[in-house]
């Protein structure tokens, strides 16, 4: 929630700070030294819901705003810019005015070397840019190469072993007059021998069969289960820049996880709550949220939404699903037990493409069950309820999810 | 000799000697010769395919398909696009609506989940009707049913609406162009904003005409209102101000003239000095009746007689002018029943049932003398649940067939089904040159007729009712239509040139004549409005005031004497089975499979006939080896007119004479289920609800009857406690010497006499920490309407399995009313008829058992639901070899349907009989079990319960105690961080009784009213001696009879 409201605020903040660049005359480009990493993270957390450098947006193109405006003119503006329209600023007001009164948000909490930052980012980052080949893809390359070396080596120097082992032991035979045996001859020999010797073969049997069905039971146990399952979504929507970067709460997109059984899939309108300004993703551009636009019927150029459009729903892939049988509630546990939701469902906030984190097996479920405590003190439904806990199970004992009956089986299944 | 006999080996070698000499000459027929085969060198060599290969290819298509089948499917999760702002999915919401089909009509709660209605639930706050009966409640199935109408029709084939609507302005030009007459037929009209629109559209023709017939009529009944008051209205009754109950014929706890009393009358039936007393004179054994504290049994044709006895006793008590000629079969038992009324005053309450003006007459003068006006009998408050008129129906049958009608109209009533008795309708309609049905089914009066507007579900439409003065409802639709129909008032709408849609209407209507300043959607929320005194009484509905009583009694002794007389050999009663009605959404397998309350019978109807009469008609029923019912069949005919092949039941306390017949049977074109169940009544039924019947045995004739009770009495266990108003005010049920009414069985042990509690070898669940559900099932206040049994189902998704399945004992109701009758031996008076010891040397223990399975031929009756009794040692339990069925720490026994592999021992050791075996996949199984179209069809399961799982084919299920409502209740209050409040969660049993016989809730909260009824000196365990601690409990029916 917080996050949307910083994000909405933030988008009119800067849209204000682009109008006034545009309507003021052209500047010299002024000296804006800065923190250029840092200026972007500022920019993608504060300013890009309503600001692109090269895009009139909500607000304007904030690409070469340092070439339009003044310095100082920029920090009033970005720190207060009611204050400075207040003070009857010409350039403040104009552009207040051709952006139709829409408001941004002052930024108090940015400090003169943040909004040297970030300005200093808006210069670099609308600069032509010049891809130095990563470090990581070189770093890969040779790890690769010095693994390979070694493994060649190794393999040399065993071969070289076999056949120096085989020389000795034709010389020494031939050396007992007896006819020089080939290597595979000689294995043929050992095994035939060791068939014949019926604890051997005992041994053997026992073996494999211990071995086979061991397999066969381990194999059996993930039929079904899921685990890391990843399919390929429809549109391509990362978590990790979603709720790892932008730290946007989880329940805002899922709001039903506090609510209901289900965590629902946010529909379409709740995505556009955002992506009406943000029309840009840092990875895929314009393609995988046009997806979002042409589920709902919303035309980007104009912005605005299509009229009598037929909406088309997104297809999403489900990844956890559990059987039918079994009754899950997540009100249950992101309400009432006050799980997070990453417990489950892993660290989210760094998975580009979502995948199954957790099993989902009921022995699963029963373990976490057994060992998770029940806040019972903060919740009045516990009341009474812990005061006998607390004579069955003494004045300290922790209260695990077993204690008040979270292992009976028709707590899940009905 | 021995060498001459021949032996058969069955009866086929008897009667067929030739085909099984044929048989048995090639044992292995077309065998082929390995030579044959493997001999044909150039046939094997022209193969490609050797044996290796052939083995070398099975092994791999093997391999392929094992590894093939290995890939979990891949689902697509589907969010909505812009998602409604009042749905989040999982999380159920409810609407506030009404039901009305032209003959029930009830005020609602519906459930939807995701945007779909999925349960029906009472709106208590109500003034009138707040209860939905089991028809009601099952109605939400009626909305998935696939063989409703999906678009109109014209001429008998499928059209669109502007077709339609061409034809129909045609004709509607053309009669008025020929002055024929335009008419609208209709059932009763509820609603005001209806009533306004048809006069609407009527004011554009010369002449115009709205006629209204009930389905069930009550006409004459309301004659004698307007004659009597001057007010065509029936008045309100208030059974909950009655100390003494009459009803002569009148069915009100079942089906009577539309008004629902049960609950009403159940606040008098609470045990205590304040009970009333309940006299029922009847000629068959109805719901009502059952549960009267003095049940008599009399014809039909003499309750006028009765009831005009019972007149002049009072008359000459009160000092009135007696009616003259009046003779009754029940003299004597008029004057003690008068006597109590007498005692009673003004919180007595006489009611007939019958459709008969005289009747009536005498029951409001009867009223009148007893002076009951607005305590029990409210002038004031009329209701409008039935204003049908038969002289104006005849008279319009009469034009028909006259040629002067032009065009007809008819909505919410099906004339060619329900007036066959009254008049040829299908020869009427021939005489119209326009026919227009506005109906949901392709039934008896859309087949006649040219025109039929598919009409909408009431689940998808706008209506508001005024059911009795000053009591609005509202109904709306909870979903969008789902197939091309339309609503009647859209229709009319349309017709006569409006724009509006009535949704709109409805409003503006209530907000400039119904609301007087209150707001529409608080209104719309609450789903009732009652108007206040300030408020204008809408008299759209029925003219006039009818406070004052002006009566003429002249002439009615000799009327009911000549009644009487008229007929002179069997006399035939047409009533209706609670769980069919006049079968308007007879195509409901769930109301289908409904075991009616008395006969115990689902998937029928039938002619109930007294034992004493079977026997010389030559009629019985009989139970096949596994317990399934067979009866004989009879033909039937009143007035000429013959039914033929009525299965016949024998009904304990049927009056002899007499036979009764259920209409709402036996329907052409109401839809695939119903379609093939019973035998249609109507045709035998005229104006009054009995007439003189001449009965037919067929000889050698069976018909299979889905019986689902065996054991019809209690043979003298104490399963349904029963004990005097007198006793249970003047001693305690439980006492320190163990001599109460109501005390638990006790074991002589060397501790002594213990209770089955304590002489117990198990050790005890720990039941003080948490929640410890329990239910508690007044049978004082259950009168076995069945309205929880159908909420069950729909709360559970419990299969429907059809009557075949139902004859084998394998029905699946999680909730079932056991029915039981008095026996006239009883264990008490044993020895006085003649029964002793073993019965060596004549009747004897044996005996008298076998004649206790007889019901007595005026029984008393009892109900008791019974459901999973949740046993704190429960025998089911210690037997499942896979703990598939485990005990909770709340009290519950759980039941996992995917732990359990159907070995059925669980049901072999219930001592209640409670859980149900899935025999087969009765989802999914079209093939066998397609009239279920709940479970078996796309549309059908949109009605299921998401919550609940629909159980696969060998695993054992059983009542849950609504586990899904509990875990929800609780949640909630964890949800808030606040205690879990008694009533928080109700069952869904417990909700659909009107009466509050149910109570749920947690004993280990001393403020809850479960707590407090374990506690009662009423409290006893089913089979209490069995030591099974149930977490069900039950209450001693106290009869209000002097012991």
């Amino acid at each position: 929630m917080n996050k949307q409201r910083t994000l909405r605020l933030f988008s009119h903040s800067f849209l204000m700070l682009f109008i006034a660049v545009l309507s003021a005359s052209t500047l010299q480009a002024q000296e804006f030294t800065g923190d250029v990493a840092n200026g972007k993270s500022l920019f993608n957390g504060q300013c890009a819901a309503c600001h692109k450098l090269d895009k009139k947006v909500v607000g304007p193109a904030l690409g070469e705003v340092t070439t339009r405006r003044s310095k100082e003119w920029l920090y009033a503006w970005i720190k207060d810019n009611q204050a400075l329209r207040e003070s009857g600023d010409a350039d403040a007001i104009a552009i207040y005015e051709e952006y139709n009164g829409s408001i941004m948000p002052a930024f108090p909490g940015l400090s003169d070397d943040d909004i040297n930052d970030i300005l200093a980012y808006t210069i670099e980052g609308s600069a032509p840019k010049v891809v130095p080949p990563t470090e990581g893809d070189v770093v890969a390359v040779q790890a690769e190469s010095d693994n390979s070396v070694l493994l060649y080596i190794l393999g040399g120097i065993l071969i070289f072993l076999v056949f120096l082992l085989t020389r000795v032991k034709n010389t020494l035979k031939q050396v007992q007059g007896e006819g020089v045996t080939t290597l595979t001859q000689d294995a043929n020999i050992f095994t035939r021998t060791a068939l014949k010797n019926p604890r051997v073969v005992t041994v053997l049997t026992l073996l494999v069969a211990v071995v086979f069905l061991q397999q066969l039971y381990l194999g059996l146990m993930v039929v079904n289960v899921d685990t890391n399952y990843q399919p390929s979504q429809p549109i391509k929507f990362s978590h990790e820049l979603h709720a790892g970067t932008n730290q946007i709460d989880c329940n805002y997109c899922h709001s039903g996880a506090r609510k209901s059984k289900h965590s629902n899939i946010p529909s379409a309108n709740v995505c556009m709550n955002c992506h009406v300004y943000i029309q840009e993703g840092p990875k895929y551009g314009t393609e995988e949220i046009g997806k979002i636009y042409a589920a709902i019927g919303f035309d980007p150029e104009s912005g605005t939404y299509i009229e009598d459009y037929e909406q088309k729903p997104i297809k999403w892939v489900r990844i956890h699903k559990l059987p039918d049988l079994a009754y899950f509630n997540h009100a249950q546990h992101v309400t009432a037990g006050n799980v997070e939701c990453q417990t489950c469902h892993g660290p989210i906030q760094e998975m580009e493409e979502v995948y199954q984190y957790s099993p989902l097996t009921m022995g699963w479920c029963i373990n976490c069950h057994r060992e998770t405590k029940v806040d019972v003190k903060s919740n009045d439904y516990y009341k009474d309820m812990h005061a006998k806990l607390k004579e069955k199970y003494g004045p300290n004992a922790e209260i695990t999810v077993e204690m008040i009956g979270g292992l009976e089986c028709g707590k899940c299944h009905y | 000799m021995a060498e001459n006999k021949k032996y058969w080996r069955g009866i086929s070698e008897l009667e067929n000697p030739e085909m099984v000499k044929a048989l048995s000459e090639q044992e292995f027929p077309d065998q082929i010769s390995n030579e044959e085969f493997l001999g044909n060198k150039e046939n094997l060599d022209s193969t490609h395919t050797s044996r290796r290969d052939f083995l070398k290819y099975m092994g791999f298509s093997t391999a392929a398909a094992t590894l093939a089948a290995c890939e979990s499917p891949v689902y697509e999760s589907l969010p909505y696009v812009v998602a409604p702002e009042e749905i989040i999915p999982g999380i159920a919401n409810y609407y506030a609506t009404s039901y009305y089909d032209g003959h029930d009509f009830a005020s609602l709660l519906i459930k939807t989940r995701e945007g779909r209605p999925i349960k029906v639930e009472n709106n208590k706050e109500a003034g009138i009707n707040a209860n939905a009966n089991t028809r009601v409640h099952a109605s939400v199935l009626n909305l998935y049913d696939a063989t409703r109408l999906q678009r109109p029709a014209v001429n008998g084939q499928e059209s669109n609406w502007s077709s339609l609507d061409k034809e129909l302005m045609a004709g509607l030009a053309k009669a008025e162009a020929e002055g024929k007459q335009v008419v609208v037929l209709t059932s009763t009209v509820l609603s005001p904003s209806q009533k306004k629109l048809i006069k609407t559209f009527g004011a554009r023709y010369t002449n115009f005409k709205h006629v209204s017939q009930d389905p069930f009529s009550y006409s004459e009944k309301l004659d004698a209102w307007q004659e009597a008051t001057g007010k065509r209205a029936l008045p309100m009754y208030h059974f909950q101000n009655a100390k003494v109950i009459v009803s002569v014929g009148a069915d009100f706890l079942g089906d009577w003239v539309g008004q629902s009393v049960s609950g009403d009358y159940a606040k008098t039936r609470v045990p205590g000095k304040d009970m009333s007393r309940h006299f029922q004179i009847e000629a068959g054994m109805s719901l009502t009746g059952s549960n009267a504290d003095k049940r008599y049994k009399l014809k039909t044709s003499e309750h006028g007689q009765f009831l005009a006895a019972l007149y002049n006793e009072l008359a000459s008590a009160k000092g009135a002018s007696t009616v003259s000629g009046v003779t009754s079969s029940m003299q004597n038992e008029a004057k003690a029943i008068a006597k109590e009324l007498l005692n009673a005053g003004n919180a007595a309450l006489v009611v007939c049932g019958g459709n008969n003006k005289d009747h009536e007459l005498l029951c409001i003068a009867i009223n009148d003398l007893l002076g009951n006006k607005e305590t029990t009998v409210s002038y004031k408050t009329r209701t409008y649940l039935r204003q049908g008129d038969d002289k104006a129906f005849k008279a319009l049958i009469a034009e028909m067939n006259a040629g002067k009608v032009g065009v007809l109209i008819t909505n919410n009533l099906n004339p060619a089904y329900v007036a066959t008795g009254m008049a040829n309708v299908a020869e009427a309609f021939k005489k119209v040159p326009t026919t227009v049905a506005v109906t949901m089914k392709y039934d008896e009066t859309a087949q006649i007729s040219n025109l039929v507007a598919a009409e909408n579900n009431y689940l998808e439409s706008w209506g508001d009712f005024m059911a009795a003065d000053g009591h609005y409802s509202l109904q709306q639709p909870t979903i969008k239509p789902l197939f091309d129909t339309r609503s009647f008032e859209d229709n009319l709408l349309r017709w006569t040139g409006l724009s509006a849609d009535y949704h709109s209407y409805i409003k503006e209507h209530w907000n400039s004549n119904v609301l007087n300043g209150t707001q529409w959607s608080t209104v719309l929320h609450d789903g009732v409005y009652t108007a206040t005194a300030s408020t204008p009484m809408m008299d759209a509905v029925v003219e006039g005031l009818g406070s004052s009583l002006n009566l003429d009694l002249a002439g009615v002794g000799t009327r009911v004497a000549k009644e009487a007389k008229a007929i002179k050999g069997l006399e035939i009663n047409f009533n209706r089975l609670t769980g069919m009605g006049v079968g308007t959404i007879a195509n409901n397998p769930w109301l289908l499979e409904f075991p009616d309350p008395i006969s115990r019978v689902s998937w029928d109807n039938y002619l109930t006939v007294a034992a004493a009469d079977a026997v010389e008609l030559g009629l019985r029923h009989w139970n096949e080896s596994n317990g399934a019912l067979n009866g004989n069949l009879a033909n039937v005919t009143v007035n000429g007119v013959l039914l033929e092949n009525v299965p016949v039941f024998i009904q304990p306390g049927q009056t002899i004479g007499t036979v009764g017949l259920a209409v709402g049977f036996g329907r052409v074109g109401a839809g695939a289920v119903a379609d093939k169940v019973g035998v249609n009544a109507f045709p035998l039924m005229a104006v009054a609800h009995h007439a003189e019947v001449k009965v037919e045995a067929i000889a050698e004739s069976k018909h299979e009857f889905a019986c689902i009770q065996l054991a019809h009495t209690m043979m003298g266990r104490d399963i349904v406690k029963e004990v005097s108003l007198d006793t249970f005010l003047a001693s305690p049920g439980k006492t320190e010497d163990h001599t109460g009414w109501n005390e638990p069985p006790r074991f002589e042990t060397h501790k002594g006499a213990l209770t089955s509690e304590d002489a117990n070898l198990w050790d005890d669940f720990d039941h003080q920490t948490g929640h410890m559900w329990n239910m508690s099932i007044d049978l004082n206040l259950c009168n076995g309407c069945g309205a929880c049994v159908i909420a069950c189902h729909s709360e559970n998704n419990v299969p429907v399995v059809g009557k075949e399945e139902v004859r084998k004992s394998r029905d699946m109701h999680w909730l079932r009313i056991d029915r039981y009758y008095s026996s006239d031996i009883t264990t008490e008076n044993a020895e006085e008829n003649g029964y002793e010891g073993l019965g060596l040397f004549g009747k004897g223990a044996t005996d008298m058992y076998a004649d206790m399975e007889v019901p007595s031929q005026s029984p008393e009756v009892f109900f008791q639901p019974v459901m999973c009794q949740h046993c704190n040692h429960a025998p089911c339990e210690t037997v499942c070899p896979v703990a598939a069925t485990t005990h909770s720490s709340e009290g519950l026994n759980h039941m996992t349907y995917n732990r359990c592999i159907g070995t059925r021992y669980c049901a072999n050791n219930c001592p209640y009989k409670v859980r149900r075996f899935n025999w087969f996949e009765y989802h999914n199984n079209t093939k066998n079990f397609g009239d279920n179209y709940a479970m078996n069809e796309d549309l059908g399961r949109m009605v299921l319960n998401p919550d609940v799982t629909v159980r696969s084919r060998g695993v054992m299920e059983k009542c849950s105690m609504c586990i899904q409502r509990i875990q929800l209740g609780k949640l909630e209050a964890k949800k808030d961080g606040k205690a879990l409040k008694d009533g928080a969660i109700k069952t869904a049993c417990q909700s659909a009784c009107d009466t509050n016989a149910i109570v749920f809730g947690d004993v280990n909260n001393s403020q809850s009213e479960v707590f407090k009824l374990k506690k009662d000196q009423r409290m006893y365990h089913l089979l209490g001696e069995v030591g099974t601690q149930p977490s069900v409990f039950y209450q001693v029916k106290v009869k209000n009879t002097t012991a």
